[in-house]
């Protein structure tokens, strides 16, 4: 699955910048797709997805040579960014964010809903789609796009959630089927009917 | 049951299906943007981004100041090939941007890329001659091996095939204006068919292609006595009437004319 890691991983422990560099290049739009299908939000996904790079270089900045070498750098910056989120949800949720003055509320406006390009990405299946996966629950939802949307194999996926494979399977496969019954209400209908 | 499974079966993989295409790139900048909040110096990695232009649009590389490389979208499947092929060629990481080198849209769009600053240490001092000597030739006009020779100070046309062929920014170093010495186009970088579109966008027109193909080398008016390339810019001002073509530039001196002095045609 990684087939650019070693050479980019080279690059890592010969040179820091340069192999940063190339890891943005690679892995920019798989963070920014996972944060921004984690959040469902653009704008959120931007502002994560910057302060999870930022956490990896500072992170490898301490690593040693050996240490960068061995890296497996898309599990390990998707590790990041799922902590960079969980971490943003527990802030928001200790510190709710209240009583705006008006004038803020205005700036941040339009950012709020999907901008016309976004409107126009995501058109109808894909909106539908987009609503359902945000009304999964967290670790599930977690599960399912690194699985699926980015394409992670079970193994790196239970190293990013940190518990077992098989929990991860269960994770994935309750989660499709939560999105399955959320998309096609009346096919959920009749399977239980006629179960 | 029954029922129960085949309905399950269909959508089980359109949800999958469905969910793989969520991933799409990120936004035009945001590599950019996360170099630039980590503060990596400007100097360690190139940006680039997709010009329009004929063929497919461009693909153009740049550092703060200069161009360090440029592809034809048609010679590529995506934007990932080039990245690719831009490392593997300089070592260095092309990351997206939206914000082009300043004057390089103008640069495009009017065809005078002559003045478009360039770094590329890749090359070898024959090959820097022969491209500098391309680069040199007015849009909409061609000029002959011979002429690149010369013009280059080299000794031989080998050098210059060989740096037509390398030729690492394609359209910014305009080598699809450049001729065999019998007037047949020599599109040694990405074969006729691009090399015609190219043309064509400048309005390199087919006669001028098929004149020189004719035998005819120059072109000279009985009024002024004066040979040029038939693609000069003064060539095209002679009235049909008073064209005179020429096979070679021993044949128009001894009809008594003088060479052009803009586009220098070769003295053989």
């Amino acid at each position: 699955m990684d087939t650019t890691a070693e050479p980019l991983c080279e690059r890592l422990a010969t040179d820091l910048d340069d192999g940063f560099t190339e890891l943005v290049r690679v892995h920019a739009s798989t963070v920014h797709a996972f944060l921004l299908r984690v959040t469902g939000n653009a704008e959120e996904a931007d502002d994560l997805g910057q302060e999870a790079f930022l956490r990896a270089y500072t992170a490898l900045q301490g690593y040693s040579a050996d240490r960068r070498r061995a890296l497996r750098p898309r599990a390990w910056l998707m590790t990041i960014a799922a902590n960079v989120w969980r971490n943003h949800v527990r802030t928001c949720v200790r510190r709710p964010v209240a009583g705006t003055r008006v004038e803020d509320s205005c700036e941040s406006w339009p950012a709020a809903g999907p901008g016309p390009q976004e409107r126009a990405d995501t058109a109808a299946d894909r909106a539908v789609l987009v609503a359902a996966l945000a009304r999964l629950p967290e670790r599930a939802r977690v599960a399912v796009v690194l699985r699926h949307v980015v394409g992670m194999s079970y193994a790196e996926v239970a190293g990013v959630q940190g518990c077992s494979v098989g929990t991860v399977k269960a994770q994935v496969s309750r989660g499709l089927g939560t999105l399955r019954e959320l998309l096609e209400p009346e096919v959920a209908l009749l399977r239980e009917v006629t179960r | 049951m029954n029922r129960g499974g085949e309905w399950a079966s269909q959508p089980e993989g359109r949800v999958e299906t469905a969910l793989a295409g969520l991933a799409g790139p990120a936004p035009g900048d945001f590599a950019a943007r996360v170099l630039q909040r980590v503060g990596i110096p400007r100097d360690r990695y190139d940006t680039y981004l997709h010009l329009d232009a004929p063929v497919g649009g461009l693909y153009v590389a740049f550092g703060a100041e200069s161009v360090t490389g440029s592809a034809l979208g048609e010679t590529l499947p995506g934007p990932r090939a080039f990245e690719e092929a831009h490392l593997a060629r300089t070592g260095r990481s092309a990351i997206p941007t939206t914000r082009p080198l300043p004057g390089l849209r103008t640069a495009l769009r009017t065809g005078r890329t002559k003045n478009v600053p360039m770094d590329l240490p890749q090359l070898t001092e024959a090959e820097r001659a022969a491209l500098d000597a391309v680069r040199t030739i007015p849009r909409g006009q061609l000029r002959p091996l011979a002429w690149i020779v010369r013009e280059s100070g080299l000794t031989d046309s080998a050098a210059v095939t060989e740096a037509l062929m390398a030729n690492p920014v394609p359209l910014l170093i305009p080598c699809h204006r450049v001729t065999f010495d019998d007037g047949g186009p020599c599109d040694l970088r990405y074969g006729p068919a691009v090399g015609v579109a190219l043309r064509d966008a400048e309005g390199i027109d087919d006669d001028l292609v098929g004149l020189s193909r004719s035998g005819t080398v120059f072109l000279g008016s009985d009024t002024t006595r004066i040979y040029c390339h038939p693609t000069c810019a003064h060539a095209r001002r002679i009235a049909r009437p008073h064209q005179v073509p020429f096979r070679s530039a021993r044949a128009a001196r001894e009809a008594g004319y003088r060479a052009c002095k803009s586009c220098r045609p070769i003295a053989a």
